[in-house]
């Protein structure tokens, strides 16, 4: 039972921790890969993230799901992260390792992304590679919008800049997303 | 490529990839090495305790007040007229009259903003417990922290923030409403509470407490009859139960979840068959544990019901969703 696990991890059973990340690291990759941008930042987040869950899980309550408030831990620690090193100069996905987003896609890990047969992998690929391309302002206000659900008025606070301001970034990466697709 | 087919090319994308290599042996290393070096320190504790102490009691007087920043007008705390900015400590009021608002910052975890007209105390400033009493007027509250670390006490309930943004307003009485933007609201009595997710609205009365809430935009007489099930005299009530129940569309199955819980248990049984009717309880879930109020029925109800209404408030003008099921049509 997940509840069992997550109530053994907190008092301090690591395998109970460790069978947690199985679970979870997939989801938490995810996040991090798409809003840093970048493979070798999105392992060290996703790193952090879990380093992290170790210190704060004593204070989860159970009052949300804890998937959900694990993926809210998580994307406190990547734009933290951002905020106070400002290193955005690496860019996800290298030019030179075109494959290692097909591996992510064909490797699967939930969500339908698997299966070399699936016919929409081609352009779902293409996407990820676009979305790793846009500007990082726009790329996290899209990947929390768009792909993960939070309302504006959420990444307002989570991002730091006005609900204006994520809306005009959400226009601004739909436009250049759908510009990048279409060559 | 149209604005359709990219949502629909970003909705095929996977929400779960797996890294391209193990990193457990590096986290567990890195919370192992947490956990030994301290453990090889340990006479490290009595002088970190110490120090602890010594911080605690240096930094209690700052940590046991919060800033305020007036808005407009001239707020008052206490009785000292606010210029630019202050303090609020435990213990203070905080005043607004019909031309002023202030800006509080809840402690590192958020920000309240007192709208004019509004008399709000700070009661508790720690970094565990944030509480604030609104005695009257209207509140703006945006907390992002994990839940129930930011509180609000009215004349007729407590709100308990679950990470979230809400307008909370209330008279000298406690009738007030509660509108939740973001996140969720849980808003209880000693005997009594109800949860408010984004996109909804809860009636609050003294004595009772938290009404039923519902979505915004829900029909006048919907929200009438939940009202009169809620507040009005109890002869009313059977009558309150059959317009819920006709009025009811899909959207508004938090609202039947409430009411569940609400009425005698003979009529639970007709509220269960109205709520299922229109959102098909998850699997797992059975009408006997659901009648019976059964903790892990409901939880596992309210559960589908909270992700389909977030996906409805999220998305609303972007994609349309079907309010049974939380799909994309």
């Amino acid at each position: 039972m997940p509840d069992d696990l997550v109530a053994r991890a907190q008092a301090g059973d690591q395998t109970a921790f460790r069978e947690l990340y199985r679970q979870h690291a997939g989801r938490v990759y995810a996040l991090c890969l798409r809003l840093t941008g970048d493979s070798r930042d999105a392992e060290e987040r996703t790193q952090d993230v879990f380093v992290r869950l170790w210190d704060k899980l004593r204070s989860f309550r159970g009052e949300s799901a804890f998937s959900s408030w694990l993926h809210r831990l998580a994307v406190n620690v990547v734009l933290n992260e951002r905020r106070t090193t400002g290193r955005r100069e690496r860019r996800i996905m290298p030019a030179e390792d075109p494959a290692a987003l097909e591996r992510h896609h064909r490797g699967g890990g939930g969500g339908g992304g698997g299966g070399g047969d699936n016919p929409t992998e081609g352009l779902s690929i293409d996407l990820e590679r676009a979305i790793a391309e846009l500007p990082d302002g726009a790329r996290e206000v899209f990947v929390l919008y768009d792909i993960e659900g939070y309302p504006h008025v959420e990444i307002a606070q989570l991002v730091g800049i006005a609900e204006g301001t994520s809306k005009a970034q959400l226009f601004r990466a739909r436009r250049l997303l759908r510009e990048k697709l279409e060559r | 490529m149209n604005e359709r087919e990219l949502h629909d090319a970003v909705s095929s994308l996977p929400k779960s990839i797996e890294p391209p290599r193990d990193l457990w042996p590096e986290i567990e290393a890195r919370i192992g090495a947490r956990s030994s070096s301290w453990r090889q320190r340990w006479y490290w504790v009595p002088l970190a305790a110490a120090a602890v102490l010594v911080f605690v009691l240096l930094a209690r007087g700052e940590r046991s007040a919060w800033d305020v920043t007036a808005l407009a007008g001239r707020p008052r705390i206490g009785t000292t007229r606010l210029a630019a900015s202050g303090r609020l400590r435990v213990g203070d009021w905080l005043q607004t009259d019909d031309s002023s608002r202030a800006l509080i910052a809840v402690g590192r975890i958020g920000q309240v903003e007192v709208r004019p007209d509004t008399r709000v105390q700070l009661v508790v400033a720690t970094t565990t417990e944030h509480r604030l009493a609104l005695a009257r007027g209207t509140i703006d509250a945006k907390v992002d922290a994990v839940p129930r670390l930011f509180f609000v006490e009215t004349p007729a309930g407590t709100a308990i923030d679950l990470g979230c943004a809400y307008t909370l307003e209330t008279d000298s009485l406690g009738k007030g409403l509660l509108h939740v933007t973001a996140g969720e609201v849980e808003f209880q009595t000693s005997s009594r509470s109800s949860r408010v997710p984004l996109g909804a609205l809860m009636q609050i009365r003294p004595a009772t407490g938290p009404g039923i809430p519902y979505v915004e935009g829900a029909p006048a007489p919907f929200v009438r009859a939940l009202i009169a099930f809620d507040f009005e005299r109890r002869g009313t009530r059977a009558r309150a139960i059959r317009t819920i129940l006709a009025l009811a569309r899909p959207q508004d199955a938090l609202s039947l979840w409430h009411l569940l819980q609400r009425v005698e248990p003979p009529m639970r049984g007709a509220v269960y068959d109205r709520l299922a009717a229109l959102v098909p309880p998850p699997p797992g879930v059975m009408r006997r544990g659901a009648v019976a109020l059964e903790s892990r029925a409901l939880e596992g109800y309210w559960t589908k019901i909270q992700r389909i209404h977030f996906r409805m408030v999220v998305l609303r003008g972007v994609r349309q969703i079907d309010p049974r099921t939380g799909l994309a049509r």
